[in-house]
């Protein structure tokens, strides 16, 4: 297996310009070409437009700006020589035989003996891109198939030639893997592959049933959403999303290669409404509407719905099928529910699921691979045979033959099974021989989803779990929802410290599989105490949580913190709190306690004094490091992926950046041990602040802010507090200040803003709304 | 038999000296209602309380409703009080002079109504639900219905009834059964059978406006599927007179235990017409504003009827002679000492007194907030009153009912033997307050409705409104020695409710059977603190203007606060113990051991 260290993207669209991006991200040099541009004298405006895009497009393609100096932006007239350098070239052009044919051509007059080549064509099978070119250029090529957008979906679906080399594979595999982060599924070489090909049969059906049998647009998003485990886009949502002009060109290039008896084409139906709705520019998001709209009129914003039988929009309304609320007893519930909203449900998840278990093997090797593509391809949260599963196998196929339609072999092969059962505390998938398998994970990928199946847990509570993930390394889990930090929380870490010393365990991973590490402390529990007036019990467990804190930090064992998603908060201040992290590529961390009218008080603000202040790379003496915590705090700012958390300095420079969320838990356990060896907590430190005359200079800033209307009253009395703790309170500049001690300057201002009604009023909106209030 | 004389010196206490009436002088409309205006208002209240309702309490309640093919007649005298009533615009008192109201303030009017209970609560039966409809009326139904119905309402020439309950579904109104189908000129053609509608027919009002809650033919199951409609006893003409006679019929009136010359009645409706008020399958919110006035008023029921019972047992207790004080004869020269000087007569003279004093502050205080909440120009005020108001109202339902019930029962005990003799009126007090623990929203409800909904608002953002003034107050007041016997009490009853709070809270989220086995307990320990936290206020006023006390009213004032504080409140630990203990007794014991 050889390494790929740099790349070339030829084709610098959307999707060309989102996987030259995510290579940057993972460190990796990267060209990117583009055709000549019809006029102008720069011939590689085209591809350099595409960087510039880069910086701006948002949800953000780059995890941090600097990583767009890695691509080097080039045309395919003039710089086909940069080939020769790379390890791997994807194509990334129009889907265009002939197109696509004549750029292999030159490509394989350039690139080097070893190189790859993959196209990350979606519609185009393999045989025929290949087809004409020559024996070496055939073992070297393969289709990478990238969702959109690159960063953030997590599907990376690869397909092999008949005489593509297994070491072409394995490498490609490797490479999108740990590199890239992504979920590689291997796929066989058919129309659309794993996840279009049945997620364009379910949209079809989405849309048509919908249509037919008259559901309203909200209430067809309600079904087809929450109670499937799908976005909450559902189907309408999508389509507005995706671009509902786009749907045309991918059911007709499916159309063209679909096999003859392929259940789409039965399924599908041109929609005149939709073909008006395209004519007349109401294409979804990028457009002047699509199923849904934002009216503007009058200065309010007001989300519009269409009205799929007079093609007129009315505010959109909130589903109210009772099937919706009965889908809350489960997925069977649903689709057995009499009203509109159960049949339609039945009508779509009948036909997409018969058409998933049809197609293995023909697709791919076993059904696990399916469910990965649509989990990580689509966003779905159970894929299509653990939502049969849900049904039941044999319930479905009896409901499937009532109703005349067919039903599949692999679902009568199973019969009175299910598709995945869990033996010897393995999870095992059916497979097409008729026997269980083993899921088996890569090298190097532990998931503890895996370790709670196989084992019991140690110790926790309704919001934390502690579990034994080998080796002697202990891993607290959080649980509760949104994983907010409570007394359960507390309880349970606190338990970990005790556990760990006395049955011998070597260290602490805090790690979890939600999709964010932490929102932050449960402010819902500090609300109602402030709002019963009880103070005590406020102060009390706000000190808990400091103590807590600090005895991780302290702890006789090394403490190694795992997060992926939002670390907000409270959830950042753990981590702040670890002897090093190893944090997934989009970890997001913050101290955002100012949007909710607070301070950090578990020691989030002595923690970023502390570094900021021991900061290599920072001017000397007290304020400057004061000043940059002030910034960051006071505006709640968020890295948007860990690189750019690392440079807000919630990453010290010796924690480690893993791409792939699964490789996560193995990376922290391998971390842990490594330190274990030879282990010494840190010494505590003491901090030099500069006191009044510090907090008078944030003041001003603040005062400014204010008058500049850019800072409300209650900003500038959290700024306030703030400032005097990052301060250090009183103390005499001269003199240094305990880690103690700022934990009490924490302390007490958080109590005394949780006695102003305008953060009260922050907490209880950011709870209701999931917004902040600006009061 | 009792007699009646209205507490004015107390009510005007606390209307005028408790709280600070500007407050409500300053809110728009309520303007003229300074000093000047209230107290004869109050006085010639209690002028009509005492000589036109109170002298019809007893007889009404020995004859009782007459029903006959349809026809409702209420006791002797009854249509004449009412008249007198109607026309001297005490109906109309609170409400807006756009219909021909006085615009005077709500809490003016609990006390009106307050007297009005005291006298005569059947009476004041007929008289409150027309205001709970009127206001209904007022905010949810169209202009066109509320520039019909409202005026000859507010006159109290027509009166009001809220229908509700059916055979099968009292509590549960999502099982409502009456149908409303739509006519083609936009009223409603409704159905169905209707039981304990009070002053569903009767020979006061020359019509009767019914709010019916019915169910729409597309409505969804259950309490989402309900929708409120106007269905008068005689269709209105062109010219806005009562006309047509709407099939809405009354076919039988109830045998009660008390409060029997209200007419308590079966109502069939024959495909009657009615007009939907506000929207569709959203008449709970409606029916709810309603609900809300009349459990305020039910309340009050229970503390009139407790003033009554209070008055009577001090009369009796000062006149009935019987036995000998402990400590040796108190008046030899009688041949016995008067109950009076019974340890535990006065015990139980006293708690009549507490509680009756301290529930009228208590609902003068919510009757406050509610003219805030209707009438702030402040939003935020608004808000907040509105906040009070809910977090209250369970507790002034049940709390004042239940109070009030025990008061009518110690009447009736410091009567003896006399005291179950018809004829001696106390039974009466006895019996009529036993219903208001029982309708709009038996009082387990109440406590249901605390724990389940109006703690958990908004993450408990109403108990703010009430805990932050407490704990103000007691911050504020510590210091304050010759305030010590009641702040310290108070601050360790509220530091018990406090507890209690938090633990239904965290042990409801996890199940809410706990928030349920602890809700009546918690309540009351909730009503406790809140009497506890009036009467401290009210001892510090009277101990301020103690020196120019020529009556003797603030001495009293303040022994009757030593006595609540030192008497009745440690309940207060008992209370607190119960609920900490949990439910696991109650919801553990085997369903077929009962």
């Amino acid at each position: 297996m050889s390494s790929i260290e740099k790349v070339a993207v030829i084709g610098s669209g959307v999707m060309g310009s989102g996987i030259a991006a995510q290579a940057a991200n993972a460190g990796i040099d990267v060209i990117l070409l583009d055709i000549l541009p019809k006029e102008g004298s720069d011939r590689d405006a085209i591809a350099k437009g595409a960087i510039q895009r880069m910086l701006k497009t948002n949800p953000a393609p780059l995890m941090h700006q600097r990583n767009a100096k890695r691509i080097r932006p080039g045309n395919v007239e003039d710089h086909l020589e940069w080939l020769a350098e790379c390890d791997l070239v994807i194509e990334v052009v129009i889907e265009n035989l002939e197109i696509k044919q004549a750029l292999y051509r030159k490509i394989d007059q350039h690139r080097k003996a070893s190189a790859i080549v993959t196209s990350n064509t979606s519609t185009i099978p393999l045989a025929h891109l290949v087809d004409g070119m020559g024996e070496d250029f055939r073992q070297h090529f393969a289709v990478t198939h990238f969702f959109n957008p690159p960063r953030y979906m997590r599907l990376l679906e690869l397909v092999a030639g008949p005489d593509t080399h297994a070491e072409v594979i394995s490498t490609l595999r490797d490479f999108g893997d740990r590199m890239l982060g992504k979920s590689v599924v291997d796929c066989k070489d058919t129309p659309g592959f794993i996840a279009n090909r049945i997620g364009i049969l379910w949209m079809g059906v989405a849309v048509r049933f919908a249509f037919e049998d008259g559901l309203t647009v909200e209430e067809a998003d309600s079904i087809i959403g929450k109670p499937m485990g799908i976005p909450k886009t559902g189907i309408f949502g999508l389509l507005d999303l995706v671009g509902i002009d786009l749907q045309p060109h991918v059911e007709s290039s499916m159309l063209a290669t679909l096999p003859d008896e392929d259940m789409y084409r039965d399924i599908h139906r041109p929609s005149a409404f939709i073909e008006k709705m395209i004519a007349e520019g109401s294409t979804g998001r990028k457009g002047k509407g699509g199923f849904y709209r934002l009216n503007r009129a009058g200065g309010k914003k007001v989300k519009e719905a269409l009205d799929l039988k007079t093609g007129k929009y009315h505010p959109a309304n909130k589903s109210s099928l009772a099937s919706v609320e009965a889908a809350r007893a489960g997925l069977r519930a649903l689709v057995e529910h009499p009203d509109r909203g159960g049949q339609y449900a039945w009508r779509v998840l009948s036909h997409t699921l018969s058409y998933a278990a049809a197609l293995v093997p023909q697709i791919a090797d076993h059904i696990h691979a399916v469910d990965e593509a649509m989990k990580n391809g689509y966003a779905w949260k159970w894929g299509p045979f653990e939502l049969i599963d849900k049904l039941g196998p044999q319930w479905f196929a009896k409901k499937l033959a009532e109703q005349g339609m067919a039903v599949p072999p692999l679902l009568q092969q199973v019969g009175e099974g299910s598709f995945y059962q869990v033996e010897n505390g393995k999870l095992q998938y059916f497979g097409t021989d008729g026997a269980y398998h083993n899921v088996d994970r890569a090298d190097g990928v532990l998931l503890l989803a895996d370790i709670k199946r196989a084992g019991e847990r140690i110790d926790g509570n309704r919001s934390a779990s502690l579990w034994d993930i080998g080796d002697k390394v202990l891993c607290l889990e959080f649980h509760s929802k949104m994983n907010a930090i409570d007394e359960g929380i507390m309880a349970a870490a606190s338990k970990a410290l005790k556990i760990i010393p006395a049955q011998g365990y070597r260290a602490l991973v805090i790690h979890n599989e939600g999709t964010n590490f932490s929102v932050g402390a449960n402010v819902g529990v500090g609300l109602f105490a402030a709002n019963i007036a009880a103070w005590p019990k406020i102060t009390e467990s706000v000190k808990q949580g400091q103590d807590v804190y600090k005895a991780l930090k302290f702890a006789p064992f090394p403490v190694v913190g795992a997060p992926s998603g939002m670390a907000l908060g409270g959830g950042c201040e753990v981590l702040l709190h670890c002897d090093a992290l190893e944090a997934h590529a989009e970890t997001y961390m913050g101290l955002v306690e100012v949007g909710v009218g607070l301070v950090p008080a578990w020691g989030g603000c002595k923690e970023m004094l502390l570094r900021w202040s021991e900061n290599p790379r920072h001017p000397k003496g007290p304020m400057p490091a004061v000043s940059k915590v002030f910034e960051t705090v006071a505006t709640a700012t968020v890295g948007k992926s860990a690189e750019e958390s690392r440079a807000l300095l919630y990453l010290r420079p010796s924690d480690n950046i893993v791409m792939n969320r699964d490789r996560l838990l193995a990376s922290a356990k391998e971390r842990a041990l490594a330190m274990a060896k030879d282990y010494a907590p840190p010494e505590p430190r003491e901090l030099t602040l500069p006191g009044p005359s510090g907090e008078a200079a944030m003041t001003l800033v603040l005062n400014d802010f204010h008058r500049a209307g850019k800072a409300t009253d209650h900003d500038v009395t959290v700024g306030k507090k703030l400032a005097h703790v990052l301060a250090g309170g009183k103390v005499d500049p001269t003199e240094t200040l305990s880690e103690d001690k700022l934990f009490t300057l924490e302390r007490n201002a958080i109590v005394s803003l949780l006695r102003t009604p305008q953060t009260l009023d922050r907490i209880e909106h950011m709870l209701e709304t999931g917004k902040p209030l600006r009061n | 038999m009792p007699s009646y004389t209205a507490p004015l010196r107390d009510m005007q206490f606390v209307y005028n000296e408790l709280f600070d009436p500007t407050e409500i002088t300053a809110l728009p409309g309520c303007e003229d209602a300074t000093a000047d205006l209230v107290d004869p208002v109050l006085e010639e209240a209690a002028r009509l309380a005492q000589n036109e309702l109170f002298p019809l309490n007893h007889s009404g309640d020995t004859s009782g409703c007459q029903y006959e093919d349809g026809k409702v007649t209420t006791p002797p005298g009854f249509a004449d009080a009412y008249h007198q009533y109607a026309e001297g615009g005490w109906i109309g008192l609170p409400c807006d002079p756009k219909y021909g109201g006085q615009g005077m303030p709500g809490a003016l009017n609990v006390l009106l109504e307050e007297m009005a209970c005291s006298a005569n609560v059947a009476f004041a039966t007929y008289v409150g639900l027309t205001r709970g409809a009127y206001r209904a009326i007022n905010t949810f139904a169209s202009d066109e219905l509320k520039d019909c119905y409202l005026p000859k309402m507010v006159s109290g020439i027509w009166s009001g009834t809220m229908c509700l309950t059916e055979s099968q579904c009292g509590t549960d109104l999502g099982l409502i059964r009456t149908k409303a189908v739509a006519n083609e000129n936009g009223s409603h053609a409704i159905s169905g059978t209707k039981i304990f509608i009070t002053a569903g027919e009767h020979d006061l009002a020359e019509n009767i406006i019914h709010l019916v809650l019915a169910r729409l033919p597309d409505a969804p199951e259950g309490i989402k599927g309900i929708s409120l409609f106007l269905v008068p006893k005689f269709l209105p003409n062109d010219d806005g007179e009562a006309g047509e006679r709407n099939p809405i019929r009354c076919t039988r009136i109830e045998s009660k235990m008390g409060i029997k010359a209200s007419a308590t009645c079966e109502m069939n409706l024959e495909s009657a017409t009615g007009w939907l008020i506000g929207e569709p399958h959203k008449g709970m919110r409606a029916m709810f504003t309603m609900m809300n006035d009349a459990r305020l008023g039910v309340g009050i029921q229970g503390l009139g009827l407790g003033e009554s019972a209070y008055q009577a047992a001090v009369e009796y207790a000062r006149d009935r002679q019987q036995g000998r004080a402990l400590s040796g004869a108190r008046y030899p020269e009688q041949a016995a000492d008067p109950l009076l000087v019974h340890p535990d007569i006065r015990r139980m003279l006293l708690t009549m007194r507490v509680f009756t004093e301290g529930t009228r502050a208590l609902a003068v205080w919510v009757g406050r907030q509610i003219d805030i909440r209707d009438r702030s120009e402040d939003a935020e005020q608004r808000k907040q009153a509105d906040d009070l108001v809910q977090l209250l109202t369970p507790l002034v339902k049940s709390y004042l009912s239940e109070v009030g019930h025990d008061t009518a029962q110690m009447a009736v005990q410091v009567y003896g033997g006399h005291g179950y003799i018809h004829d001696n009126g106390v039974e009466q007090y006895a019996r009529d307050a036993r219903i208001a623990m029982i309708y709009e929203g038996a009082n387990g409800i109440q406590a249901l409705d605390l724990v389940g909904r109006k703690l958990t608002a908004h993450m408990g953002r109403y108990l703010r409104r009430f805990f932050h003034p407490v704990q103000a107050w007691i911050s504020s007041n510590t210091a304050n020695a010759e305030l010590q016997p009641f702040v310290l009490p108070l601050a360790k009853a509220f530091g018990r409710l406090q507890l209690a709070t938090g633990q239904i809270a965290e042990a409801g989220l996890k199940d809410p059977n706990e928030a349920g086995a602890a809700s009546s307990e918690y309540l009351k320990l909730f009503a406790l603190v809140t009497l506890a936290f009036l009467w401290a206020k009210m001892a510090k006023v009277a101990l301020e203007k103690q020196d120019n006390d020529d009556t003797g009213f603030y001495q009293a004032k303040i022994a009757t606060a030593h006595f609540f504080m030192e008497r009745i409140l440690p309940q207060s630990g008992a209370l607190f113990a119960s609920i900490m203990s949990g439910g696991a007794t109650m919801m553990t014991f085997p369903d077929d051991a009962f």
